[in-house]
Order: C-alpha cells, then sequence, then structure tokens
C-alpha cells in the first residue's frame, strides 16, 4: 500500500485504477446505492436500538410507550433478576441445550462413521428409511409427546419434562444429521482407514484416532446448530413445558408480554437484551461455520 | 435323503480326508449311488448302506470311538485332581501370574499325553492335541518373559531404597544451572528468529513455527537432563516396567489364542448330522441354539434377547406390564368399556411401543434363527463353531455398524416414529371436546370434514389454507428478493465499508428471532412505538394489531425483515466466489453491467443456492414463532374464522389452537398429517438434488 501511495503523489492526475472511470450514471447509481444500503442499516438498526432504550429507560412502566423520555436505569434488569426466573431459564434452557447436542453428537459421530465406512446388511435400507423419517417434521408427533411423558415418568419419576423435551430435539437431529456427517466423511479418502487397520487399529481405535480428529469442522458445525435449535424453539417447548420455573428462554420471556399477571415489556426488553448478546457474538463470530453448516447439508430449514 | 460329502472342507475351502471311518464310508456309498446309473445296482447299494445305518453301533471305528470317550471321561477326571496337587507342589513364593501359567502348562503337557495317540482317530482328539502342543509351546515364553521382567523390577526395587539422597540432591543442582544455561540459549535464538523475522527474511508463520521449535527442543533437553537424578530415573524405571509386564502379558495371551482360533479354522470337525435340525428346534429360544453348538458365551447375549422377548416384549403385547393399556389389542378397543380413568390415547401409543417391541424382538428372533443355522450349516461341511475370541473379533469388526448405531435407532423409533404413528392413528380418531379421554375411531371422517370444509372445525381450513399458501409464497419471496438486492449492493467493487455492512445486515439472523418478533409485537401494540409514529403521520388512531389486512401486512414485513439477512449471507458466500474473469470476459465482450447480471450473477447463485431456498418455503409453511408470537394468530374475527382460529393464524398454529387450546385433537392430528406429507415432499425434493443422493452413495 505504502509504495501505490508513493506514487500517487508522484503521478497525480493520472488514473490508475483498474476500474472504467465512473460516468455520471454512475455516480448516480452509486449514491443510490450507498442510500438504498444506508436506509436497510436503519431499518435494522432502529428496532433493535428501541429494544436497546427500552431495557435501559427506567421512564418505562409496565408497558413499552413509545412517546416517553429516556432516564437510565437498570431497574429493569433487577426486577429481571428479583421477580422473574430470568436465570431459571437460562439456566433450563442451557440445560437442554448442551444435553441435546452433547446427545445429538455423540449418537451422530458414530451413525455417520457407520454409514459412510461399512457395507453392512439392512444400510441402504435403513439409511432410506432414515432418509424419510428426517423430512417428518418435528411437530407432527406433538399430541403424543405429552402422553408419552406421562407414561414413561410413571415408570421412571426422574424422567422429567425437561429430558423428554432432550430427546424430542435430539431424535430428528440425529436422523438428518447422520446425513451429514456421513456426506462429510465420505468425502474423506478410506486410505488412511486402510494404513490405521493395517498398523493394528481397530474399528473403535480408526473411529477415536481417525475418523473423528478429521470430521472435527463438520462435528462443530452439528453440534452448534443442535445447540442452538432448543434456544430458538417455542412450540414444543411451550407444549411440553408447563410450570415457570421449567421454562426455556422463549417461552419464558414470552410470558413477560402475553400474561396480564406477568406483564413487563421493558423487563422483557432487558431479557431479551441479554440472552441475544452472547448469542449475537456467537453468530458472527462462527458465521463461517454455521453457513458451510447450512449449505453443506441443510435439508430441514 | 440326506448325504454325506466325502471330504470335509473348511473356511477357504480346502478339502480334509474324513477320519470318521463310518462316516467315510457311508459318503462314499452315497457317492456310488449319486454316480450308479442301473437301478438294481442302486437299490443293492440303498440296501447296502441302510444295513450300515441300522449296525451303526457294531462299526468298529464307532466302537474305538466309544473307547476313547469313556477313556477321555476318566482322564478329564484324574486330571482334574491332578492339576490341583500340581499347584500344591508349586512353591509358596512364586507369584500367583507365575503360578497360574505353570499349572496351565502341566495341565496341557499332560492333554498332549492323552491325545497324542488318539489323534489319527478323530479330529476332536487332534484337535486338542494340537491346542494343547500350541500352549505348550508358548506358555514358556510367558513365563520366562515375566521372570525376566520381575527379576528387574526387584532391583530396581531394591536400588530405591539404597539411593543416596545426596547424589539426589547434586543432580538437582545440576539441573538448575542446566536449566538456566539452556533457558540462555533458548532466548538467544528465539531473539535471533525474531531478528531475522524483522529483516524480513522470514514470514511471521514462520516465525511463529521457528519460536515454537525453539520452545520444544529446549523442553526436550529439560526432560532428558531430568532423568539423570537417580530417584527420578529408579521411579520412572518402574514405571516402565510394570506397563511393559501388563501389556506384554496381554499381548502375549492374545497370540496364543490367535493361534489357537488358526488351528480351529485348519482342523475340521466331523458331524454326524447332515440336515441343520438345531436351528429349527430353537427358533422360539434364541440362546440355546448356541449353547448346543458349543457357543457358551454367544448363547448368554442371546438368553439376553430371549429374556427380552419373553418377559418384556411378548407379555408387553398382550397387555401385561402396561401403564394402562392392553398391548397391542388396545389399539382397536381404545379403552372402550374400559374404567374412567382409562384414557384411550394411552392405549392407543401403548399400542404402537408394542407393536415396535415386538417387531424388535422378532428381529432378535430371527438374528439368532440365522447365526444358529449358519452356524450349523458351517459344522456339516466341516468348519468348526468359532469360540468366544473369534466371536467377539466378528461383533467388533462386522458387528460395529449395529452396535454403534443401535442407541440411535431406538431415539428415532420411540422419539421420532412412535409419536408420528400415534398422530397418524389419531386422525382416524374422534378424540374432540366431548370424547377427550374415550375416543373410538371413526375412520377418514376427519378427512372429509377438513376437505369439505364442514363442521366447527373443518370449516375454516380452506381459508387458513389459502392464507398460508399466500403468507408462504410472499414472505419469502419478499426476503430473498431483499437479502439478494442487498447482496448485489453490497457486492459492487466500487462500495466501501463491506464488512460495515455484512455484520449490521447478518443482525436479524443472529438475534434469536423470538425475540425480535415479540419486541416487534410490542412496538405496534396500541401505544407502541411505531403505532405512534403511524399516528402522527396519518393523523389517525391505527390498530394494527386488530386489523385483519394490516396484521398480515406487517407480518409479512417481519418476516421479510428476519428473513432477508439468511438469504443475504448465502448470496454474499456465493457471490465472493465467483470469479472475476467471468465479468471481464464480459465486459470485453461488451456486456451491459444489467446483462452480466442476468446471465452470469442470477444463474450461478440460483444454482447453488436454489435448494436452500426450498427449505426457507418450507421453513416459512410452519412458521409457527413468528404469528404465534407476533399476534396469537389474531385478530379474531369470529364472523369469518370462528372462534378457533384467527385471522392470521396458518395451519401450524391453527393445529396448535385445535390441539392444545380447544381440543380438537383428531382433526388437528388430521391437518398435521397433511401439512406433513406437503413438508415432506417438498423436503425430499430439495434432497434429491443433494450431493449425498445423487452420487448413488446410498
Amino acid at each position: 500500500m505504502a509504495l501505490f501511495s508513493k506514487k500517487n503523489k508522484k503521478e497525480k492526475g493520472l488514473y490508475l485504477s483498474d476500474k472504467p472511470p465512473l460516468t455520471v450514471a454512475g455516480i448516480i447509481g452509486l449514491v443510490m446505492s450507498y442510500t438504498i444500503l444506508f436506509a436497510w442499516v436503519l431499518a435494522i438498526v432502529w428496532p433493535l436500538f428501541q429494544m436497546v432504550v427500552s431495557a435501559f429507560n427506567g421512564r418505562q412502566q409496565q408497558y413499552i410507550m413509545g412517546n416517553e423520555n429516556f432516564e437510565f436505569s437498570l431497574r429493569h434488569f433487577e426486577f429481571l433478576y428479583n421477580e422473574t426466573y430470568y436465570l431459571t431459564w437460562v439456566r433450563n434452557t442451557l440445560f437442554i441445550a448442551i444435553s441435546t447436542a452433547l446427545l445429538t453428537l455423540v449418537m451422530v459421530s458414530f451413525t455417520g462413521y457407520a454409514y459412510s465406512r461399512y457395507r453392512f446388511k439392512g444400510r441402504k435400507a435403513s439409511l432410506m428409511a432414515i432418509m424419510l423419517i428426517q423430512t417428518i417434521p418435528t411437530f407432527a408427533g406433538i399430541t403424543a409427546f405429552f402422553t408419552m411423558h406421562s407414561i414413561v415418568s410413571s415408570v421412571i419419576p426422574a424422567f422429567s419434562r425437561q429430558m423428554m423435551l432432550i430427546l424430542i430435539y435430539a431424535g430428528p437431529a440425529i436422523a438428518s444429521n447422520t446425513f451429514i456427517l456421513k456426506g462429510y466423511i465420505d468425502s474423506v479418502s478410506t486410505e488412511l482407514d486402510d494404513a490405521a487397520k493395517i498398523d493394528g487399529c481397530s474399528n473403535f481405535d480408526i473411529y477415536r484416532l481417525i475418523i473423528m480428529p478429521i470430521a472435527r469442522p463438520m462435528l462443530t458445525i452439528i453440534a452448534l446448530w443442535s445447540f442452538i435449535g432448543p434456544f430458538m424453539d417455542y412450540l414444543l417447548a411451550k407444549v411440553l413445558l408447563t410450570s415457570p420455573s421449567t421454562y426455556t428462554l422463549a417461552v419464558g420471556l414470552f410470558t413477560l408480554i402475553s400474561d396480564f399477571r406477568t406483564m413487563n415489556q421493558p423487563a422483557f426488553a432487558a431479557g431479551g437484551l441479554l440472552t441475544a448478546i452472547p448469542i449475537v457474538i456467537m453468530f458472527v463470530v462462527l458465521q463461517k461455520q454455521l453457513v458451510s453448516g447450512l449449505t453443506s447439508g441443510s435439508v430441514k430449514g | 435323503m440326506a448325504t454325506y460329502s466325502v471330504h470335509l472342507k473348511d473356511d477357504i475351502g480346502n478339502k480334509y480326508e474324513r477320519k470318521n471311518k463310518y462316516l467315510l464310508q457311508l459318503a462314499q456309498l452315497d457317492e456310488k449311488i449319486k454316480q450308479e446309473a442301473d437301478s438294481n445296482k442302486k437299490t443293492e447299494l440303498l440296501k447296502e448302506r441302510k444295513s450300515l445305518v441300522s449296525n451303526k453301533k457294531k462299526h468298529p471305528h464307532n466302537i474305538r470311538l466309544e473307547e476313547f470317550r469313556k477313556k477321555e471321561g476318566e482322564f478329564l477326571n484324574s486330571l482334574k485332581s491332578n492339576v490341583a496337587e500340581y499347584k500344591k507342589t508349586l512353591s509358596e513364593k512364586t507369584n500367583n501370574q507365575v503360578k497360574n501359567l505353570k499349572t496351565r502348562m502341566y495341565h496341557h503337557e499332560k492333554r498332549i499325553d492323552f491325545y497324542k495317540e488318539y489323534s489319527e482317530l478323530t479330529y476332536e482328539a487332534d484337535f486338542k492335541y494340537r491346542e494343547s502342543k500350541i500352549h505348550v509351546e508358548q506358555i514358556p515364553e510367558i513365563i520366562d518373559f515375566i521372570e525376566g521382567i520381575e527379576a528387574e523390577l526387584f532391583q530396581a526395587i531394591e536400588a530405591k531404597d539404597n539411593l543416596d539422597p545426596k547424589d539426589d540432591a547434586r543432580m538437582k543442582e545440576d539441573l538448575k544451572s542446566f536449566k538456566k544455561e539452556a533457558k540462555e540459549k533458548r532466548d538467544k535464538e528465539i531473539q535471533k528468529v525474531k531478528e531475522r523475522r524483522k529483516e524480513g527474511i522470514i514470514s511471521s508463520k514462520a516465525e511463529t513455527n521457528a519460536i515454537k521449535e525453539v520452545k520444544r527442543e529446549y523442553k526436550n533437553q529439560v526432560k532428558l537432563q531430568e532423568y539423570k537424578i537417580p530417584s527420578k530415573e529408579n521411579k520412572d524405571f518402574i514405571r516402565s516396567k510394570k506397563r511393559e509386564l501388563a501389556n506384554g502379558i496381554r499381548r502375549s495371551e492374545k497370540v496364543l489364542k490367535a493361534d489357537v482360533a488358526d488351528t480351529r479354522r485348519k482342523i475340521p470337525v466331523e458331524f454326524e448330522k447332515s440336515r441343520p435340525v438345531v436351528a429349527y428346534a430353537t427358533i422360539l429360544l434364541p440362546g440355546v441354539g448356541q449353547l448346543i453348538n458349543g457357543q457358551r458365551r454367544k448363547a448368554l447375549f442371546f438368553i439376553l434377547a430371549t429374556l427380552f422377548s419373553y418377559f418384556i416384549a411378548i407379555p408387553y403385547a398382550l397387555g401385561y406390564g402396561n401403564y394402562q393399556g392392553e398391548g397391542v389389542a388396545g389399539l382397536i378397543s381404545l379403552a372402550e368399556g374400559g374404567a374412567r380413568v382409562d384414557k384411550s390415547l394411552i392405549f392407543m401409543i401403548e399400542g404402537v411401543v408394542a407393536i415396535f417391541l415386538v417387531l424388535i424382538a422378532i428381529g432378535l428372533f430371527y438374528a439368532s434363527f440365522r447365526d444358529v443355522l449358519k452356524t450349523e450349516r458351517r459344522m456339516i461341511r466341516g468348519i468348526r463353531p468359532t469360540n468366544w475370541f473369534e466371536t467377539k473379533r466378528t461383533i467388533f469388526q462386522e458387528g460395529f455398524p449395529y452396535v454403534t448405531s443401535f442407541p440411535a435407532m431406538l431415539v428415532i423409533i420411540f422419539i421420532v416414529l412412535v409419536p408420528v404413528i400415534t398422530t397418524f392413528l389419531l386422525s382416524f380418531t374422534n378424540m374432540n371436546p366431548q370424547n377427550q379421554s374415550k375416543f373410538t375411531w371413526v375412520g377418514v371422517d376427519n378427512y372429509k370434514l377438513i376437505a369439505l370444509g364442514e363442521g366447527l372445525a373443518g370449516s375454516v381450513f380452506w381459508l387458513i389454507f389459502i392464507w398460508t399458501i399466500i403468507w408462504t409464497l410472499v414472505a419469502t419471496t419478499l426476503a430473498i428478493l431483499l437479502g439478494f438486492f442487498l447482496a448485489l449492493l453490497v457486492n459492487n467493487d466500487r462500495i466501501k465499508g463491506k464488512k460495515f455492512f455484512r455484520t449490521i445486515y447478518i443482525l436479524p439472523w443472529a438475534v434469536p428471532a423470538f425475540i425480535t418478533i415479540m419486541f416487534f409485537s410490542i412496538m405496534v401494540a396500541p401505544g407502541g412505538v411505531i403505532t405512534e409514529i403511524l399516528n402522527s403521520i396519518f393523523n389517525s388512531r391505527i390498530e394494527i394489531k386488530n386489523d385483519t389486512v394490516l396484521t398480515r401486512a406487517a407480518l409479512i414485513l417481519i418476516q421479510g425483515w428476519l428473513g432477508s439477512a439468511y438469504v443475504f449471507l448465502l448470496t454474499t458466500g456465493v457471490l465472493q466466489a465467483i470469479p472475476g474473469d467471468l465479468y471481464e470476459a464480459a465486459d470485453i465482450d461488451g456486456a451491459s453491467s444489467f446483462e452480466k447480471l442476468r446471465r452470469i450473477t442470477v444463474p450461478l447463485v440460483l444454482f447453488q443456492i436454489a435448494p436452500l431456498l426450498v427449505t426457507q418455503y418450507t421453513f416459512n409453511f410452519n412458521n409457527f414463532s413468528v404469528i404465534f408470537l407476533f399476534n396469537s394468530g389474531g385478530p379474531f374475527d369470529p364472523q369469518r374464522y370462528g372462534n378457533l382460529a384467527g385471522s392470521s393464524d396458518l395451519l401450524i398454529s391453527y393445529v396448535y389452537k385445535l390441539a392444545f387450546v380447544n381440543q380438537y385433537q383428531a382433526i388437528a392430528a388430521a391437518i398435521t398429517i397433511f401439512i406433513s406429507l406437503g413438508v415432506m415432499f417438498f423436503a425430499f425434493l430439495g434432497f434429491r438434488r443433494s450431493k449425498g443422493f445423487k452420487e448413488g452413495r446410498l
């Protein structure tokens, strides 16, 4: 860069760019482009900004009103902390999300490996079955989940609704991610496996020492998406979880704006803000991985 | 009639002579009968065979065999006591492992003596003889190995007590000074590398690598030096020897077993049976067949399968041990005439579960049957059944995919399939507010109601369906166009601050959707920010949430806002990957920028992200969150939508309201099935195009 600027100074007036010079139409187009781009920036930032402002505005009462003045205060956060189950919701959501991710990861890592590397009896049939199953939307079984849980919990009292929810999230995730991981491992040459086998590795050793390290990028993506899924879901959590102390964030925060007894919109803004910040950071930082996960095997939205 | 073959064959097809003269004679006769064309002679031969079979016990070979069996029994009895006595003579001092090995050695030596003279008589004795021989050859080596290492260990432990603490202290001092020196040297090296980087001779990556290497080298040197401390060296020596001992024994045992297994493969069995019988006889009792074939540990696993089948699966299917239901029968009765607390839905679910349990049991039965049959058939051909060592190896090799994907399959069956099938069955019942706990089968009535748009719940179906379709098409297309257009603009060469725009533009995707939707919902509520602004612009009171058209428009705009970020992200990725020379070539050919867009950019982008866009449509088709969290499907319009649905409800939120608010579960199930089939169809379309499917690598 330094080199270029020196030259530019010396030969001022000379047009050195690779691009053709701007015409008048080009300039107008560019100005319009910038206008549109900034307008969209505004369209995105303004609502989010409103949320931040309402979260910190001590003047806001139970409802967020548009015409009130601003006064900085943390009282909505205090309310959230003291008067609601916010921290419990965070804990619940994390518990559910992490368990789902782990369960999915462990099972998928095995099935993906098995389906990619072994030619066993019933492989094709079961693979087709899994392929069909993973196209079934999760909510299709929704009426049965609740009753199923009461049946199981009558046998095993420790089996909580949250555990049921974890299984419900993990089941379809296992089915669809098996495909993604299988495809990924397929693209890895089997020469490494063969070499390891000759060196005396057992199947499990190959899985542990060869395949897992190679598949780590894809496993990270699978874990990430299985982790994010429970964060974003409202429907299943709403159907299964019934008491406020078991809610996840999505269900819990909704009670702050939907139920007259617990209505507190600024507190919702505060809670939403607290929830959004770590997730936004995660999304922005891990953007590339998350997108590649979507493009590599996305079948479901 | 069952016939015998003259030769026995092993795994890889090697031929072996029969040792059993009686069976050999039979086999030879069989051969002759087969080749004989003349029917008279044939009947004669058959007669001869018959007499041979009826005089089986008098056959000289069988007599000798009988004798051998008797003697073997005596021998084995005496062997046991002999071995026990021998064990006592071993000195107390010897270590347990060596003692056991020596006893084993003695045991096999005796066996060699006994079986040697019968090894020509039968393959059984031959095998036992050779098996013992392998043991006798290899055990002494193991004993030597153990004793050698034990001696070394003993010395080391003794040396440990005699260590001079002064030596230790001195060496530690030495180490300190050595460390200091090495550190200085290391720092100097690092300094050198850094200087070279400053001069621009090496790249920054080479710099970090070189520094890493220097540091590693230092660490290694220190480690080496540390071992000069006597106490540390001694400790480490003992540890490594102990490890060597354990590993060595395990390895030698494995070699021994592998050798025995190898002999098993090379020495055939002779079997009087010529047809698999056990497999069919024990088809209902997995495990017993394996037991008869002499595979005891394998049998144990299949006996577990028997226990599962007879004590869990079948009783459950018959209605025992159910939570409420009656097993499979519950599917038909649906708790009709049952107690008050009995719920049809529970009966239904338990029926479905029972069916799956039975299917699993049948699968296990079949697996066991196949296993026994295979083993038996191989035995008839002359192949010895595998022992546990071999079976284990097979399980770890060929059984690996089954064993590892079994838990996943269980989860998929019970968490995905059982509920989905229940929903499917539910759609053929009349579960509604009047029939909550007890309902009956009603056939396709629900589907009829929906199709004809009749009944309380069905009448609004088509209305909602049309809005769902409009919503899906408009909202998704809006998001796609917005995202695509923005990506094009940002990707323009002349636009500066690309990073800034890109980071801002993915925010709607990064902020959890439920939060933004809820906040939009607050903002358009009466008194909310947006409402206030609109009111001041139009100078009238606008209530978005109470107006069907406005609510729908707001929903579409919000979804456009939310969905565009994702499309933007995908498109940007593709745009960045389009090689620039395509555009240069187009420039040279005199293409306008619109033509470049139409002929290069759009086709390339569409080709890559089309399957993902299909999923966007299916996603919005079922986008429960945005509808429910924004306005709970409202505003309500009882005149057109009745009391069950709001005017912005999609099919999925309608299903939710039907099933969980108004208790019309059966109709909800029917609609769910309808939606699911549609979604599955589109998912399949998208899937068919995916790489994994296309390449035929299923």
